[in-house]
Parts: C-alpha cells; sequence; structure tokens
C-alpha cells in the first residue's frame, strides 16, 4: 500500500477584513476504504495547438485505465494549464462528457475526484490556437 | 483588488520508485487582467442528508459573463465509506469520500430556459448528493459577481 497526499491551501491577507487561510491534507485510498491507491499514470505533459475538442483522458479504451477508472472506485485527477497567462483571455475548457466543467488559465491547476464511466472522457477545448501545454496525472485503483 | 492564492502539494515517497513531489501555486484572477485579483468570495459549512440531490452552488447569471470563479469543496466526514456524489448540469463529475477535497475551475458557461428554481436561465449549478450517512461538507466560491435576486416581498 502507498501513501499518496493531496494538500491545498487557499489563502488571502485582503480579501475580507480578516485573512482566509484554508488549509486541508486528503490521503488517496482507494473507494470506501483507508487503503492507499497504488496506480497512477504519473506526471504527464500535452502540447497542442488547435482550437478544437480533443479528449485528454479516453473512456473509449477498452484496456488500460479506461477500464480501471469507474463511478464504483476512487481516481483523482490533476490538471495544470503550463502556459503564462498572458494578457488574461486564453484559457483551456475542461469538460467531462462534453459538459464544460470550469476553464483553466494559463498557470491554474485544478485537482478533483473522476468518476469515469462509458462517455465521460475528460476533454480540453482551448480558447483558440496558440499553442498550450497541460500536464496532469491521474491517481486510481 | 485582492490577492488570493490556491497552493497544492502532490507527494508520496513510496507510490513510485522516485520520491513524488509536485507543488503549484496559482494567484485566483479576473478574467481578462494579468494581475487583477478576484475579491468575491462565499465560503459555507451544510450538512448534507442522503437521498437527495441538492443544488450546492446556485448558478448566476453574473458567474458566466467571464468564466474565471474557482470551487473548493471539501467532505468533513471521518468514516471512509461515507461520500458524496458532485455534479455539474446532472454530469457526474466525481466522489468525494470521507477527508476528500476538490478545487476547480466553474465557468457556468451554459444557458438555458429560467425556471422557478432557476431565474438566471441557466442549469450550470453544482450539485450534491450525499450517501452511506448524511455528510458535513464545506465548501467555497471565488467569484466575479454573483445576480443578486430581488426579494419576493420587495
Amino acid at each position: 500500500m502507498a501513501t499518496t497526499t493531496a494538500t491545498i491551501t487557499l489563502s488571502s491577507a485582503d480579501m475580507m477584513d480578516s485573512a482566509l487561510s484554508i488549509s486541508n491534507t486528503s490521503t488517496l485510498t482507494t473507494a470506501g476504504t483507508d487503503t492507499g491507491l497504488v496506480e497512477t499514470t504519473g506526471l504527464a505533459r500535452k502540447k497542442f495547438a488547435n482550437a478544437s475538442e480533443f479528449i485528454l483522458l479516453d473512456h473509449g479504451l477498452a484496456q488500460g485505465i479506461a477500464a480501471d477508472v469507474t463511478a464504483d472506485k476512487s481516481a483523482k485527477v490533476y490538471i495544470k494549464n503550463m502556459n503564462d497567462r498572458g494578457d488574461g483571455t486564453k484559457y483551456v475548457a475542461v469538460l467531462i462528457n462534453s459538459i464544460e466543467i470550469g476553464r483553466l488559465y494559463g498557470g491554474d491547476w485544478m485537482f478533483f475526484p473522476w468518476s469515469g464511466g462509458s462517455n465521460k472522457d475528460v476533454d480540453i477545448d482551448a480558447y483558440d490556437a496558440t499553442e498550450t501545454t497541460l500536464e496532469y496525472c491521474v491517481f486510481y485503483e | 483588488m485582492a490577492t488570493t492564492t490556491a497552493s497544492i502539494t502532490l507527494s508520496s515517497s513510496d507510490l513510485l520508485t522516485d520520491n513524488l513531489s509536485l507543488s503549484s501555486t496559482m494567484n485566483l484572477y479576473q478574467h481578462g487582467t494579468t494581475a487583477t485579483g478576484l475579491d468575491e468570495c462565499n465560503y459555507h459549512r451544510a450538512n448534507i442528508p442522503t437521498g437527495t440531490n441538492f443544488t450546492l452552488i446556485q448558478e448566476s447569471a453574473a458567474l458566466n459573463t467571464s468564466g474565471a470563479n474557482y470551487v473548493y469543496i471539501i467532505n468533513k466526514n471521518t468514516d471512509v465509506t461515507d461520500y458524496v456524489v458532485v455534479s455539474i448540469r446532472s454530469e457526474v463529475i466525481g466522489r468525494l469520500y470521507a477527508g476528500d477535497w476538490m478545487f476547480i475551475p466553474y465557468s457556468d458557461a451554459t444557458t438555458a430556459t429560467a425556471g422557478v428554481d432557476d431565474p438566471s436561465g441557466d442549469d450550470s449549478d453544482i450539485e450534491i448528493q450525499a450517501y452511506t450517512h448524511e455528510c458535513i461538507v464545506e465548501y467555497a466560491m471565488f467569484h466575479v459577481g454573483e445576480t443578486l435576486l430581488t426579494a419576493s416581498d420587495s
């Protein structure tokens, strides 16, 4: 069993009258247990330069992690847009089953549980054809 | 203008042959700016009973004017079998088991017909349903502004 932790810290000294400081650490475990996840894609890096929606994490495959990530199992996804922020207007939209979750601007990251399943690919749809680099990683059982 | 940062550290000494140590920090900026921080947020704590899928974060027309909003959710339960399913537009994102957290951008990108519970005409609510036991969740949204609803008795 491996022990993998994910820690988040959200902080602001001036958004509100009092300082905001939220910090939590979770241990990545299999579904409904305290047994650590032991599989990962490792950190991957992808460059692209098109404005068409494409599949980053594919559930159309019958083998590999596509078969391992299902709703009753545990999987966590990390994605970061490695581009510079630029003028702040360019982003990549992240979608599941073509439903937009949100937009990662240059330098932004996200971390979320992934239920996977048929057609539940994680897709990317860039604002334009500017060359973009993503780094991503999946932890799963 | 406020300065708000979100940092993540992913680490393991025994998942791979070599140590895994990944850290990243981002500033929460407004769309179309190079350094103007988001200056509004909500921070909640709620008990989510089992048996019903609830709206956790209500869509708002103001949220999709730029798409630069961020949502944090954590399941504060301690029983490892307790979990919540988090969805957007009825599309399941995933399960948060006890102690798990998520942090995502939230663009509230769709527009639909307005309904009684959907005054802005948008269906991109973030929804949550608890399983096994009632779950305590804490959640925050950092945003550029929400549409305030006119009081019904005004």
